[in-house]
């Protein structure tokens, strides 16, 4: 089993969300992980992909490839641009130079649920998080990747948490990469159907394991006013409980009744 | 492979075939056949008691009987229930003895069509026919145009069967296989898998029993001789 | 922009935002959605029965030529007719020329989604021929001058009331209710009319079985059933990938096809025809006559990656599970088959460039591959159909000079790094302007939906490197 892992954090992650890659770094390594983050990654490729350019895509790719391919295992804290490298990169790269690499990248990318869930073996990672949460699946990491319970498994275990099933947790929110804007009041009613699920447990905050679907309900949330928040798997299990606290020494100037940064406080 | 007429009325077949014979010479991957040992469909243990649920839940009617005078006396309560008018009936022996049986208020008075005189009237009230076999799981009856033809099982209100024990197989696989073996399109031109009654949920998925088909389906299923 | 693309855009706004369409169609959609779960239960092994499916359908296709002769054979030699049709509109003017030919003034017909394909029904209309919908929900759409909104349910869209007032208009000022079960006898009452008056029956066929020589056809209403009993000649309009190589087949097919259609673990008739009426049957069709379409679907066959798609049995799965298609809605698609499995097939037989848009009406969610059937890969052959859009030159320039201008970014890390700087200072700039959402947005067609993005003022990058890296408890 590896100790060391390098981080893929997606671009938009990089240049959004920085929290939830900080978050990540956190959780890894109170699970007891080295994480290394190679700062010449940039984007798996999925945005030129997904909207046909394939040739654009490619050389991303092939970056993407030399950039982790010594790499021990790679963990993702989005189970889509994961989904890009195991279930796309080969076919993408069938003709390329890269492509011998990119299969054996397959099986030792993860997303983080899945990392710690099936790799590390470890869904109490020390968290507490005292509020009502609702779980979003997240299409991709649900079913290209096959992530139905790991998310889960993971919240269940987090003091405090109290989790509540939103109807049709598992339709898409909607947000489908360029979709939500070439198609932009098709993405906004899908993540206002959602919206309205997740709106309709009570919960203070909706999670999911993609920070692009927590980006794009949060967007629909706002503009509605919403009371609920979107808040990513990551930042949840980044929360410590107080006996991790005083276990890591580190928790003096910590409260944690509330959670420090939720996607929509911008800075 | 069959030998290829030429049909001169139709320019288009030899272009149409060309065109998938030229499609199909690109090589497509193949991928794994499916693992023999899977079980599709749970195996049926008790036909009859399988049949009878499964008509519950098809919602047709299936009334047991021991002998031919009970399903005698089935198939009268049946007829009573229902309006004055023609009722057509398949013309077979079995079922031209069960009528004479079945002769009391219910069907003296009413005028009977029988298949041999041709297709049921559009305003018969019922149609009585027999059935091929019997399919425990999935509760539908198996019927040919040889039972009574193809209007008998979908022109009129009700449609009842008449048929024994000894016709049910358990499974949707095993009839078709018997259609396959006995060869039944040899001399019939029609067959229909029927199972329940006629139904449409096109309005707001609200489930309407009797659309254009019946809107009963009774099936009279008797255990003795 | 194609018109296509354009109408397209214009509807999906319309109804995107229409809640009374959203909420008759969920209402419709949980219920089925509940009825699919129930269903599926029933059958044992359902990844085994969808593998099964999917081989049947393989080997059909793969050996189509063989299928069709075999099928063809046994119904001639019936005294069938089978007429290959090379396009819709050879499909046409055969049946209307029999019509014509054989003194048809009137024609039942039960659902098939190939007619529409083709639009036959006013190719007889035009022939002076008139032409009965006799499913119920294809009736309605009939009377309401508008095609199917769904392959299977072609009604949907509407609720009671709507269908009341709009049989109280064409039909019977009279009728005062909205009771599902009085509206079907109404249509059972006036169509029963039609079914014994016409000459000629027209349907579908959701299989040729090619050992037997028999068409399939499934139906719950029987209108399918009398449509192919009563009238003198009865037509059958098929696709060439219909065929299945035997009878048995269908023990599989016909659950699965009833459990993905309507949640029913059979379809009440799953009827059988092999030609017309032999010497003493009782009843049925003089003549019967299978008009085997193409239409572009050997193009298909061509196509390696996406030969797949012809295995489709139009069960509408993958319409039911769409969250688009929950959204926009059938009529939105403005073609024969909408939803996920017609934007995989459109672009191959009504052309790329007119219809590429639909490839990309998707968030590529997968819901669809997850419930096919047949296991068609329907969201990934909707990135290869984007593929083939842009290899075909079918995308706005502006577009491909963007994702050059990303490529170049992003094979530079640093200038992929500066320029995320550089855009997260603009927007800030913009937004603190109170410019968000105007024309000097970039994220204006993002922020008139969403409220902005959030913009750090450090990526995560600039922060590994000045905290995270070195330690990680001053980072939490």
């Amino acid at each position: 089993m590896p100790r060391h892992v390098s981080l893929f954090i997606p671009c938009f992650v990089d240049q959004l969300l920085p929290q939830v890659a900080v978050d990540t770094v956190k959780v890894l390594r109170r699970v007891g992980y080295e994480v290394d983050y190679p700062e010449d990654q940039t984007c798996c490729g999925q945005p030129a992909f997904n909207t046909g350019y394939w040739n654009e895509a490619r050389p991303c790719a092939e970056h993407f490839v030399r950039v982790f391919k010594n790499a021990e295992a790679v963990v993702c804290p989005s189970g889509s641009c994961a989904t890009m490298v195991r279930a796309f990169y080969p076919e993408l790269l069938t003709a390329s130079s890269c492509r011998a690499d990119a299969i054996a990248l397959v099986s030792r990318i993860f997303e983080l649920s899945e990392f710690l869930v099936n790799v590390a073996a470890v869904t109490q990672v020390g968290a507490r998080f005292p509020h009502t949460v609702t779980y979003h699946a997240s299409c991709h990491g649900l079913r290209e990747l096959g992530l139905r319970d790991e998310p889960l498994q993971l919240l269940r275990q987090v003091e405090g948490l109290k989790l509540i099933e939103m109807v049709r947790f598992d339709e898409c929110c909607g947000f489908g990469g360029t979709f939500a804007t070439k198609f932009a009041e098709i993405s906004a009613a899908m993540g206002d159907s959602k919206a309205e699920c997740a709106a309709a447990t009570g919960a203070e905050f909706v999670t999911a394991i993609d920070p692009s679907c927590l980006l794009h309900l949060q967007g629909i949330l706002g503009k509605r006013q919403a009371r609920t928040q979107t808040i990513h798997i990551a930042s949840i299990l980044a929360q410590q409980s107080v006996a991790q606290q005083s276990k890591t020494q580190a928790g003096s100037e910590q409260k944690n009744s509330r959670p420090q940064k939720t996607l929509q406080e911008r800075p | 492979m069959p030998t290829e007429k030429v049909q001169t009325d139709n320019p288009s077949r030899e272009r149409v075939l060309g065109r998938i014979r030229a499609g199909l010479r690109t090589a497509v991957v193949e991928p794994t056949a499916l693992d023999r040992g899977r079980v599709i469909f749970e195996p049926v243990s008790d036909p009859l008691e399988r049949f009878q649920r499964e008509c519950v839940a098809n919602l047709m009617e299936c009334a047991l009987t021991v002998d031919c005078a009970a399903s005698a006396r089935e198939l009268a309560q049946v007829l009573q229930s229902l309006p004055a008018g023609e009722i057509f009936v398949q013309d077979d022996p079995s079922l031209r003895r069960l009528i004479e049986m079945a002769a009391s208020a219910a069907v003296s008075g009413r005028p009977i069509r029988w298949s041999s005189q041709g297709a049921p009237a559009e305003a018969s009230q019922a149609t009585l026919t027999l059935a091929e076999v019997l399919i425990a799981q999935t509760g539908s009856v198996l019927v040919t145009a040889a039972c009574g033809g193809r209007g008998a099982s979908v022109v009129a209100p009700c449609h009842i069967i008449y048929a024994h024990v000894a016709q049910l197989v358990p499974n949707l696989a095993t009839a078709l296989g018997r259609i396959s073996q006995q060869r039944i399109f040899d001399h019939n031109s029609f067959a229909c898998v029927i199972s329940g009654s006629s139904r449409t949920a096109d309005i707001e998925k609200i489930l309407v029993q009797g659309a254009h088909g019946p809107r009963r389906l009774v099936v009279i299923l008797q255990s003795g001789s | 922009m194609s018109t296509a693309a354009q109408r397209f855009l214009h509807d999906a706004a319309e109804k995107s935002a229409d809640l009374m369409h959203r909420e008759i169609i969920r209402r419709g959609m949980d219920s089925y959605d509940a009825a699919h779960l129930k269903g599926r239960a029933r059958i044992k092994d359902w990844e085994a029965a969808r593998q099964k499916c999917q081989e049947i359908k393989r080997e059909a296709v793969n050996h189509l030529d063989r299928y069709l002769l075999q099928f063809e054979e046994k119904v001639t030699a019936r005294g069938g007719h089978v007429f290959w049709a090379a396009n819709g509109e050879e499909a046409c003017a055969y049946v209307t020329n029999l019509a014509t030919r054989l003194g048809v003034r009137t024609v039942v017909k039960s659902k098939s989604m190939v007619t529409e394909e083709i639009h036959l029904t006013p190719a007889l209309e035009k022939a002076g021929i008139k032409v009965w919908e006799t499913d119920l929900g294809e009736f309605i759409v009939q009377l309401r001058e508008e095609p199917p909104y769904h392959i299977v349910t072609p009604a949907m869209h509407l609720n009671r009331g709507q269908i009341a007032k709009l049989f109280r208009e064409k039909l019977d000022p009279a009728i005062t209710t909205d009771d599902p079960v009085e509206l079907m006898a109404v249509a059972r009452r006036k169509l029963r009319e039609a079914f014994f008056a016409a000459e000629m029956g027209i349907s579908g066929a959701n299989f040729l079985v090619a050992d037997a020589g028999v068409i399939a056809i499934s139906t719950n209403e029987g209108n399918g059933r009398l449509c192919t009993s009563v009238p003198r000649i009865h037509v059958v309009v098929t696709g060439i990938e219909k065929v299945i190589p035997r009878l048995e087949d269908l023990a599989v097919l016909w659950p699965v096809l009833a459990t993905s259609g309507t949640g029913q673990g059979i379809t009440t008739y799953g009827t059988l025809i092999g030609g017309p009426r032999r010497r003493g049957e009782a009843d049925g069709p003089e003549e019967f006559h299978v008009v085997l379409v193409d239409n572009g679907r050997s193009q298909l066959l061509a196509d390696a990656e996406q030969r797949e798609v012809l295995h489709c049995i139009r069960c509408g799965a993958c319409l039911n599970i769409c969250p688009v298609f929950r959204h926009v809605g059938g009529h939105t698609y403005g073609t024969t088959y909408p939803g996920p499995i017609g934007s995989v097939l459109t672009p191959h037989l009504n052309g790329i460039k007119e219809f590429q848009h639909l490839s990309y009406a998707s968030s590529l969610c997968g819901a669809c591959t997850s419930v096919c059937p047949v296991k068609i890969d329907l969201h990934h052959h909707l990135l290869q159909n984007r593929r083939n859009a842009v290899s075909a030159g079918a995308n706005k320039p502006s577009e491909r000079w963007m994702f050059r201008a990303w490529r170049y970014a992003m094979l530079r890390p640093q200038s992929y790094e500066l320029g995320g700087w550089a855009m997260r200072k603009a927007l800030r700039l913009i937004y603190r302007l109170g410019l968000a959402g105007s024309a000097f947005d970039p994220m204006q067609v993002w922020n008139c939906y969403r409220a902005p993005v959030p913009l750090p003022v450090e990526s995560f990058r600039a922060q590994w490197r000045k905290s995270v890296r070195s330690n990680g408890d001053s980072a939490t």
